[in-house]
């Protein structure tokens, strides 16, 4: 309980220095979505991380909680992008003029979200959880292995990058750093909350599986054999 | 070491006493062409030939994902795969053995695609002919390196044939665009950029790595 009390405490600070932000000068009022976006994306970031490191120390130490740690950080990753996937086109389009760019950002992250669908799929799609978390290891471990070649190959495909570069400090304008900032920390709240949350429904889960084939044994004892 | 010759004999020859994903790929190939010829007609402009080392590129990569999703099919009869899986040795030689045996029926259908796509789309492709070989080589390495992973992975699913292109597409593109890069180069200079050489070599690299590692953990019992 306090822990969602913290977490809604935070969401609503920054939720209250976005609103309070300056309204900028050239794009006008749709830049606050940038608030929104640029959290998103690293949460969808961070989620894709984790989906890699907790897949690598499922196959080094063979320890089911570091798949469900994967398996969590790549449910939340695929939320948090498609969140980013919806907000940045509608700042595009009212600054670009048009909803979508193939541009080198752009195109590796919407590319990387096909990879983190495609490794969820993959888990649905097996039968076995100790065989979906080996494979769901490897192909999380590619796709992220891959992020630097996709950057490379779309470069020398699609060319210079229309998408503002990373945002320092001082290339905010005034006011505009610490609704930024408190965005940063809410959505590393908001990710560190739901990834408890979903491991230890993963967890539940196991323990139910586990029961009920422990009940099945006891009652069929031939079958276990 | 030996376990590489054996896999890649014994599936060069089950394929060439059966021989139908070979004749299945050649097949679809050119039916895709057939199909991009309609849908996107060459015109006489040099901006309408600039797609056509892509369109090239969509026939291969289609063709592949078709032929891979077979590559571990056969190897479900009889429990086979469970054989090789038990066998004494390092995965990684399991797993370039298959990897060969699929890059030779790939390289087959590029060839025969190439020309029908000369064919189709009124092109010289003689006299660029030996380094088009080259890039179709490299394009075809990356690809079938990490396809062969994936078909392992695939042919333990539900859905074999809905997950394997959901697994590979995304992950083929560096390969794609360096070698659309390099054929789009060959074409209308006569050179490979150098750039689009370097992606694919590095690719190729690091597909076959990830690949070569990874298998240890996708052949199961």
């Amino acid at each position: 309980m306090t822990t969602a009390l913290l977490l809604v405490g935070c969401v609503a600070i920054w939720a209250f220095l976005a609103w309070d932000a300056p309204i900028d000068r050239y794009q006008g009022v749709i830049q606050k979505i940038l608030y929104v976006h640029v959290p998103m994306a690293i949460g969808t970031y961070l989620g894709f991380v984790c989906t890699a490191l907790g897949g690598a120390l499922y196959l080094w130490k063979g320890d089911e909680r570091w798949d469900r740690f994967a398996l969590s950080s790549a449910e939340i990753g695929v939320l948090f992008a498609v969140l980013m996937l919806i907000s940045g086109p509608i700042w595009a389009k009212g600054t670009w003029g048009k909803w979508w760019s193939w541009d080198l950002r752009l195109t590796v992250t919407l590319l990387l979200f096909f990879v983190y669908v495609a490794y969820l799929l993959l888990r649905s799609f097996t039968e076995g959880s100790e065989r979906a978390a080996r494979f769901a290891a490897v192909y999380g471990i590619a796709g992220i292995a891959l992020i630097p070649l996709n950057y490379f190959a779309i470069k020398i495909a699609a060319g210079r990058s229309i998408h503002p570069e990373n945002l320092g400090g001082d290339s905010l304008g005034a006011g505009m750093r610490w609704p930024f900032l408190m965005g940063m920390v809410a959505m590393v709240a908001v990710f560190a909350f739901l990834l408890v949350r979903r491991m230890e429904i993963g967890r539940l889960r196991a323990e139910q599986s586990r029961r009920r084939a422990l009940a099945g044994r006891e009652e069929a004892p031939w079958a276990s054999s | 070491m030996k376990i590489l010759w054996t896999l890649l004999w014994k599936d060069l020859l089950t394929e060439w006493r059966s021989r139908d994903r070979l004749v299945a790929m050649l097949v679809f190939a050119l039916l895709v062409v057939v199909v991009l010829y309609f849908a996107a007609p060459p015109g006489q402009g040099d901006t309408a030939r600039e797609h056509i080392p892509g369109l090239l590129w969509v026939a291969y990569v289609f063709t592949i994902v078709l032929g891979l999703s077979r590559s571990f099919g056969m190897e479900l009869e009889n429990e086979a795969l469970s054989g090789l899986a038990l066998a004494p040795v390092d995965r990684g030689w399991i797993f370039l053995g298959k990897a060969g045996a699929n890059l030779a029926l790939v390289l087959i259908m590029q060839a025969v695609t190439a020309f029908a796509f000369a064919l189709a789309f009124d092109l010289n492709l003689w006299p660029i002919a030996l380094p088009l070989a080259a890039v179709a080589f490299l394009g075809a390495v990356g690809l079938c390196s990490l396809g062969t992973l994936f078909s392992a992975m695939a042919v333990r699913t539900t859905n074999r044939e809905m997950i394997l292109p959901l697994l590979m597409l995304p992950l083929m593109v560096p390969v794609v665009l360096g070698a659309v890069q390099a054929t789009r180069g060959l074409i209308a200079e006569g050179t490979v950029p150098f750039s689009a050489l370097q992606l694919l070599l590095v690719t190729d690299g690091v597909f076959l790595i990830v690949s070569f590692l990874g298998f240890e953990y996708v052949l199961d019992e």
